[in-house]
C-alpha cells in the first residue's frame, strides 16, 4: 500500500515550519539553547484567536501546539474537513499547575494533605474547569474543534511508538476507504514539571534525554476532492496541482519489551515492508530517547542500511509523542529538497517499542 | 474475514468477574452506593458505581493474577493507588482464561483504552511550601516511587508483563470513547492481518478525590446523593454517576479460534468513529456526528438499520447527552428508531469513563445470549428521548445483532456492531 503525503507542518525548537528542518538536522546544527534543557519554543502562536477563553483554559501546552500545527497544515489544504480522519499521538494531560497550587494551598494543613479540607475548600479554590487534570485526548480535540475535523479518529497515548501507531491507523483509514484524507502526527510537551520529574526519576534524563516540546503533522491522501479550493504555495505545502511531497510505502510498530532493540527494529521494518526486505534507502532518520538508544539505532542502520545518511532528530530534544512525527517531517524535508530518494524513519521512545516508516519520493 | 470475541473479563461495581456482572444485570440490579474507598463526606457528590473493594492493593491483586510478583512490585511503588491498574489486570487475566488462551497466544498485541493519569494530591504536600511546589526538593522527598500521578500506560505495561504478551501495546486515550475505539482497533488489526490475536478493552477509575472533585466542578454528576442518582433518558435526569472498572476481550479471527477449539461469544461486525468538532465538554445538540458514527458502523457491517435488535446507548443521564443521542439514533435508524430497544447500564454501574464503551460491549454479550439489559432507575421517559427505552427490568429474549455507542469528552464518537456468533 502506498499513500501520498500531500502536506506537512511542524513546530520545533527551530520554530514553526517543516521546510528546512531536515536540512538543519543534516547539518548537525545544535538545538537552540543547547546544551542544557531547551526553553519553551520561540514564536509559537499560543493565542489561537479562534479559541474561546474557556476552551483556551482547557488547552494544555500540547493541545496548543497541536492546534497551531493543525492550523498551519490546513492553511495549504482545503479538504472536506467534516470527513477528514485525524489520528494523533498524544502525551500526558499536562494541565495547569496554577490550579493545583491553589488547590493545595487550600487543602494542606500542617504539612499534610487533608481530604476534608480538599472537599470543603480545595475544590472551590481551583478553576471550575479543573484545568490541572485535562483529558489526554484534548490535545487532539481542541484542534479538531477549531478546524472542524470530523472524520474517523483516535488519540493514542504515546511515548514513541503510539505516534507511529497513529500514522498506521491513518494510512489504513484511507486504504480501507473509511476516509479519503487523513491527518496523522504527534504533539507533546515534556517540559511540564511533572513530566520532567518523571523522566528524571525514571533515569531517562541521566541517560541523556533532553526534554523538549513540539508538534508535527502530515496530511495523507488525495490532494483534494473535486471543487476543493487549495491555496498554492501555502505553508503546508499542498496543492491540488502539485505532486505529493512523498509517499508512505509502509509503517509498522513492534514490541521492544524483553528483547534486544535490534530484534524489535527488524520486526518493525519487516512489517512495514509487509515481509519484503527493506531495499535501498539513502536516508535514515532516527528518533531515539537518549544516546544509548541512538547508538543502537545507528548500529542497526550500519548493519542494514550502510550506505544511508543517518540523521538524529533527537538534537531537537525529546518531545515524546511528537518526536517520531518530527522525524518523519525532517525526512520529508530532505526528500522534497532532493537530498534523498528513499528514507527510513526509526523511532524508539521511552515506552521501549519501535516504530518504522518507509517514505519515498514519487507518486502513489 | 470474520473477527470474533473468544474471551471476556469484567471488573465492575457488581464485583469481580463476568458472571457477577451479567448475573446482576439479568436481575435488574443497581450497584450505585456510597463511596467507601476514600472519605468523600466533604464532597458535593458522595455516591459512585464503585468496585466493591476498598483497597485493591498487592495482597488483593496477587491471587487474582496468578500470584505474579508484579502485584508486590506495583504495591511497593505506590502505583496501585490508581485503582484502574488492578482492575485492568484482573479483567485481562479473566478474559485470557475464558478464551482458553495459552502459550500459542502470547504473540498477542494489546490495544487498551485508558483514562487519564490519576493524580495523587497527597504526594505534593511534602514539597509544597504554601505558595509553590518546590521541585528541587522532589528527588530527596520521602515519596512513593510512582508519585504525583500514575503513568497513563502503566496498566498496559502491567498487562503485557503478566500475560507475557509479545506484541506491541497501543493505548487509546480517547476519553469515554476509548474503550469502544480500542475494540474497533483490535478488530481492524485482525481484519487486515496485522495481528492474529489481540487483547483489547479498557480500564478506568475516577473514583478518587481529584477525579470525583474535578467532575463535580464541571457539574457533570447528578447532585443527588442517592442510589438512583443516574436515570438515563428519564424526564427527571440530572447528571451522571461516576463508575469504575474494566472490561477486556480476546479478539481473533474466527478461523483461528475454531482451529484452537475456542468458542466465540460474539462477532465484531462493524465500527465507525467521528468527531463532533463542537465543544470539549458538550455534545453536538443535533447528534449529527454521533449519527454518522452509527451509520459507518452499520455500513461496515453491511447491515440495514432493521437488522439491529438492541442498542446499548452511551446514555449518561446528563441533560445534554441523552436527547442528542436519541437524535443520532433517529438519524441513523430512521423509522426503525422507534422500534429498536434501547437501554443504558450507566444507572446500574455508573459511567466508567474510558472503560464505558468496553463494559457496555460486555453488557451486549448478554443481549446476544439471553436478555436485553435494562435501564436502572428509569421511570418516566423524557419526551425528547423518543426511543423505545427499556425500563429498569431487563427485557427477556435475545437478539441477533446489537449496536453500542460511546461518546467522549472532547467530542469523539464511536459505534460498534456485534453479532451472535455463527
Amino acid at each position: 500500500m502506498r499513500v501520498p503525503v500531500i502536506a506537512a507542518a511542524a513546530i520545533s525548537p527551530w520554530g514553526t515550519g517543516w521546510r528546512g528542518l531536515g536540512q538543519v538536522l543534516a547539518a548537525s546544527a545544535a538545538m537552540p539553547g543547547a546544551p542544557g534543557v531547551p526553553a519553551e519554543l520561540p514564536g509559537v502562536p499560543t493565542e489561537l484567536p479562534l479559541a474561546s477563553p474557556k476552551a483556551r483554559k482547557m488547552m494544555s501546552r500540547g493541545a496548543c501546539l497541536a492546534a497551531s500545527c493543525l492550523g498551519e497544515l490546513l492553511r495549504g489544504v482545503a479538504w472536506r474537513r467534516a470527513e477528514c480522519g485525524y489520528f494523533l499521538g498524544v502525551g500526558a494531560s499536562g494541565g495547569s499547575l496554577e490550579d493545583v497550587i491553589a488547590l493545595l494551598a487550600a487543602s494542606i494543613a500542617d504539612g499534610a494533605f487533608s481530604l476534608e479540607r480538599f472537599g470543603d475548600r480545595g475544590l472551590a479554590a481551583c478553576n471550575p474547569l479543573l484545568a490541572f487534570q485535562l483529558m489526554n485526548n484534548f490535545t487532539m480535540c481542541h484542534g479538531a474543534i477549531l478546524e472542524g475535523i470530523g472524520g474517523p479518529n483516535a488519540a493514542l497515548f504515546s511515548r514513541g511508538a503510539g505516534t507511529t501507531a497513529a500514522l498506521i491507523e491513518a494510512v489504513h483509514a484511507i486504504a480501507g476507504g473509511d476516509c479519503e484524507q487523513a491527518i496523522a502526527g504527534g504533539a507533546d510537551c515534556a517540559l511540564h514539571p511533572v513530566t520532567r520529574a518523571e523522566l528524571a526519576r525514571d533515569g531517562f534524563v541521566a541517560r541523556g534525554l533532553v526534554p523538549a516540546e513540539g508538534a508535527a503533522l502530515v496530511a495523507l491522501g488525495a490532494a483534494g476532492p473535486p471543487g476543493a479550493t487549495v491555496v498554492p504555495g501555502a505553508p503546508g505545502g499542498g496543492s491540488s496541482a502539485a505532486p505529493p511531497i512523498a509517499v508512505i510505502e509502509g509503517c509498522a510498530i513492534a514490541s521492544g519489551d524483553a528483547r534486544p532493540l535490534a530484534d524489535a527494529i527488524d520486526e518493525a521494518v519487516s512489517r512495514a515492508r509487509e515481509g519484503e526486505t527493506l531495499g535501498e534507502v539513502d536516508l535514515v532518520v532516527i528518533a531515539p530517547w537518549g544516546p544509548p538508544v541512538a547508538a543502537e539505532l545507528r548500529a542497526w542502520t550500519g548493519a542494514n542500511a550502510a550506505n544511508a545518511a543517518v540523521i538524529d532528530s533527537s538534537s531537537l530534544g525529546d518531545a515524546l509523542a511528537a518526536s517520531p512525527a518530527l522525524a518523519w517531517v525532517a525526512a520529508l524535508d530532505l526528500l522534497a529538497a532532493g537530498r534523498a530518494r528513499r528514507a527510513l524513519v526509526l523511532g524508539a521512545g521511552t515506552d521501549g517499542d519501535v516504530g518504522a516508516v518507509v517514505l519515498s519520493r514519487g507518486a502513489a | 474475514m470474520t473477527v470474533v470475541i473468544t474471551g471476556v473479563g469484567v471488573v465492575s461495581a457488581f464485583g469481580i468477574g463476568t458472571a457477577a456482572f451479567h448475573g446482576a444485570l439479568a436481575e435488574g440490579k443497581s450497584a450505585i452506593g456510597p463511596i467507601r474507598s476514600f472519605d468523600a463526606s466533604s464532597f458535593p457528590v458522595r455516591v459512585a458505581g464503585e468496585v466493591p473493594v476498598v483497597k485493591p492493593d498487592g495482597a488483593w491483586l496477587a491471587p487474582r493474577i496468578g500470584g505474579h510478583p508484579l502485584a508486590a512490585e506495583l504495591e511497593a511503588q505506590g502505583a496501585l493507588r490508581d485503582r484502574k491498574i488492578a482492575f485492568g489486570l484482573v479483567a485481562a487475566v479473566e478474559a485470557w482464561a475464558r478464551a482458553g488462551a495459552g502459550d500459542g497466544e502470547r504473540c498477542a498485541q494489546l490495544v487498551i483504552g485508558l483514562g487519564l493519569e490519576q493524580a495523587f494530591l497527597e504526594d505534593f504536600a511534602p514539597i509544597f511550601d504554601g505558595h509553590a511546589i518546590a521541585w528541587d526538593r522532589e528527588p530527596e522527598a520521602a515519596l512513593p516511587r510512582t508519585r504525583f500521578r500514575s503513568p497513563v500506560d502503566l496498566t498496559a505495561r502491567a498487562i503485557r508483563r503478566v500475560l507475557a504478551l509479545r506484541g506491541p501495546a497501543i493505548v487509546n486515550a480517547s476519553a469515554c470513547a476509548a474503550g469502544a475505539l480500542a475494540v474497533a482497533h483490535a478488530a481492524q488489526l485482525i481484519e487486515r492481518g496485522a495481528a492474529s490475536i489481540v487483547m483489547c478493552g479498557a480500564a478506568d477509575s475516577m473514583v478518587n478525590p481529584l477525579g470525583l472533585g474535578g467532575m463535580c466542578r464541571l457539574g457533570a454528576p447528578s447532585p443527588r446523593n442517592a442510589p438512583d442518582a443516574c436515570r438515563p433518558f428519564d424526564r427527571a435526569r440530572d447528571g451522571l454517576v461516576i463508575g469504575e472498572g474494566a472490561a477486556m476481550f480476546v479478539v481473533e479471527a474466527a478461523d483461528r479460534a475454531r482451529a484452537r477449539g475456542a468458542r466465540p461469544v460474539a462477532t465484531i461486525l462493524g465500527w465507525g468513529s467521528t468527531q463532533d468538532a463542537h465543544r470539549v465538554t458538550a455534545p453536538r445538540p443535533d447528534g449529527a456526528a454521533a449519527c454518522t458514527a452509527m451509520q459507518r458502523a452499520l455500513a461496515r457491517a453491511k447491515l440495514p438499520p432493521e437488522a439491529i435488535g438492541y442498542i446499548n446507548a452511551h446514555g449518561t443521564g446528563t441533560p445534554l447527552n441523552d436527547p442528542a443521542e436519541c437524535k443520532a439514533i433517529h438519524g441513523a435508524f430512521g423509522r426503525h428508531a422507534e422500534r429498536v430497544a434501547v437501554s443504558s447500564i450507566k444507572g446500574a454501574v455508573g459511567h466508567l469513563m474510558a472503560a464505558s464503551g468496553a463494559i457496555e460491549l460486555a453488557a451486549c454479550l448478554l443481549a446476544l445470549d439471553r436478555l436485553l439489559p435494562g435501564t436502572a432507575h428509569h421511570r418516566e421517559r423524557d419526551p425528547e428521548c423518543n426511543v423505545d427505552v427499556i425500563g429498569p427490568a431487563p427485557r427477556p429474549g435475545a437478539t441477533e445483532v446489537v449496536l453500542s455507542s460511546s461518546f467522549g469528552f472532547g467530542g469523539q464518537n464511536a459505534a460498534l456492531v456485534l453479532g451472535r456468533p455463527a
